[in-house]
């Protein structure tokens, strides 16, 4: 089996309030094949919204290694299907 | 209905800007706000035409957020600074809750019908022939709308045999259910407090984010700042859809901000429930056919500015604000007592009556929050804490759930109204006007109840989840067959 694509979302106030509260439905907005092959979870405020002329803006996502900044359910989604596809020609 | 759009996610980092620099004693560095938002040589200002316009606009959401009506100002020159400090002295608030920041507004069609470029400017000319105000020219081989002439009939659409004519529709005069809000002489849009119900759909409506509340958060954080006073704040109930947690936790978030006590309004709902219902009993028994409830604000202030045959029937217990200002009160005598919810009508409701000092939208909670570094990881408030039913008052149908608790009389059959819109408001009207069987209606503006509210954190959707999560009781048990 596969290593799951994780997607970790920031559940600092900050991001949640600057828009990241619509991850609250992420699961519900993949499709079952993505979403068996997707670990969600949350992170506490790691820190990047104090340094946003390095990371940007929030709200943050980080999906396995790569960090979306002004992340919103389509960039999200779409980095997650890159990530599952590429691990598929691994 | 909240939605997390660029318009409120500049509206939030406006506020959390504003509390900084009150929390670290700066306000007199307010007029920098607009400069450091819209700094030189960036594309902040994107969808403006100019770096200047995009600082007046914030400079303007500024005023609204100090408490000021936009249109009027007098002096172009004033500094915020100086509103600041006049909000903070004095207690004259104008006319209405929402307020148009007239330099974001002038985005919108000058008319609701302008022709596109598939008319090819044919020999027959049907739309010029139509149009009953002599609206339309032939400029250049294609028809051209004069708004200042066009009524909006919409006969040049049907008459055109290519469908060139399009209609475009104005946010803001779409989303509001009782057409308070116009275009004015100059093509900006104003708001008709005579018939406005503070309801807020025009400033969730509008893309430019031109429509704002005005807030009463200086205030708010005078008092917190100095401590002459307990400063007692209450949560609406549909403060279990805002957060990603329990109400104890959320309850001990807004202790660390300052306030020196917490209450829920759910509590106030249970007193609101259980008078509604004997109210219901008795004014059936007395021979009237119906009772509205009255917990929403802009349902009462819509029965009292356009459906007036509604009043003898809208109940007249006190909404859970009130009974929950009484609670307090009877705790801290002389506390300032501060309203937390995601409605901007509440807010016209609590100038109406003494018991409330202040209202705060859980928006501005949020970007309290964010100012001052409170953050749910370091709450040891992890128990979900006592669940109270009346928690329910926050979604459709809820409240008319409540009252049938307690309600004990002749057959209860009632009719939730869930949200105001103009389709309801026609329904409204034929219930007013002819014989129905229905003996309790409940009314909410929002569609989906408080949980939608305007000025709530998240969208709708997300708000039911969080609710369904952690409140303890299921958005969809409770809903009761509604319209
Ligand atoms: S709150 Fe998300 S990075 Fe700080």
């Amino acid at each position: 089996m596969t290593e799951k694509t994780e997607v970790s979302i920031c559940f600092g106030t900050l991001c949640f309030i600057m828009g990241g509260s619509a991850f609250e439905l992420l699961s519900e907005h993949l499709d079952e094949e993505l979403r068996e092959k997707t670990l969600i979870r949350g992170m506490n405020c790691p820190g990047y919204c104090n340094q946003t002329s390095e990371y940007g803006k929030p709200p943050f996502v980080k999906v396995n290694n790569t960090l979306i900044s002004e992340a919103n359910l389509q960039k999200v989604i779409t980095a997650v299907k890159k990530e599952v596809l590429h691990g598929a020609d691994k | 209905m909240a939605q997390t759009n660029n318009a409120t996610l500049i509206r939030r980092e406006i506020i959390t800007r504003l509390c900084r620099l009150y929390a670290e004693n700066r306000l007199d560095e307010i007029d920098r706000i607009p400069l450091e938002m819209a700094p030189r040589n960036t594309t902040a200002h994107n969808s403006r035409c100019c770096i200047h316009k995009a600082r007046a606009i914030i400079r303007y959401r500024i005023m609204a957020l100090l408490g000021f009506n936009v249109a009027d100002e007098t002096d172009e020159l004033e500094t915020l600074y100086s509103y600041a400090l006049r909000s903070l002295a004095g207690t004259d608030r104008g006319k209405g809750v929402l307020t148009v920041v007239d330099e974001a507004c002038t985005s919108c069609v000058k008319s609701n019908y302008t022709v596109s470029n598939l008319c090819r400017g044919c020999l027959a000319s049907h739309c010029m022939v139509t149009c009953p105000k002599q609206a339309i020219t032939m400029e250049n081989g294609q028809a051209k709308i004069d708004p200042a002439r066009c009524v909006g009939c919409g006969l040049c659409q049907d008459a055109c045999p290519y469908h060139a004519i399009i209609y475009v529709p104005i946010p803001c005069e779409e989303s509001c259910p009782v057409k308070a809000i116009y275009r004015n002489a100059q093509g900006i849009e104003e708001i008709d407090y005579e018939k406005c119900i503070h309801c807020g759909k025009c400033m969730v409506a509008c893309p430019f984010g031109a429509i704002m509340y005005r807030s009463q958060l200086i205030h708010v954080l005078h008092q917190i700042a100095k401590p002459a006073k307990p400063v007692v704040a209450m949560l609406a109930p549909a403060v279990c859809g805002q957060f990603r947690a329990d109400y104890t936790a959320v309850a001990d978030a807004v202790k660390r901000l300052g306030f020196t006590d917490v209450f829920e309004v759910a509590e106030g709902a249970v007193l609101t429930a259980r008078h509604e219902a004997g109210e219901l009993a008795a004014h059936l028994e007395s021979g009237r056919e119906f009772l509205t409830t009255s917990c929403c604000p802009a349902w009462v202030e819509m029965a009292h500015k356009h459906l007036p045959k509604f009043l003898p029937d809208v109940s007249e217990t006190w909404s859970p604000m009130r009974y929950s200002a009484s609670m307090i009160r009877e705790k801290y005598p002389d506390a300032m007592v501060v309203f937390i919810g995601p409605c901007v009508a509440k807010q016209a409701e609590a100038l109406k009556y003494p018991g409330v000092d202040f209202v705060m939208t859980f928006e501005e909670l949020g970007s309290l929050m964010i100012a001052l570094n409170v953050d749910f990881q370091d709450s040891d408030a992890s128990v979900p804490g006592e669940v109270i039913r009346e928690r329910a008052f926050a979604i459709s149908g809820g409240v008319a759930g409540a009252v049938a608790q307690y309600y004990q009389g002749e057959v209860l059959k009632p009719l939730v109204i869930n949200g105001i819109n103009k389709k309801n408001i026609a329904l409204l009207r034929k219930l007013s006007a002819t014989k129905h069987d229905y003996n309790l209606i409940e009314v909410m503006a929002c569609e989906g109840g408080c949980l939608s509210g305007p000025a709530g954190i998240s969208a709708p959707a997300v708000a039911r989840k969080l609710f369904n999560a952690r409140s303890g009781i299921s958005v969809d048990q409770i809903a009761i067959t509604g319209f």
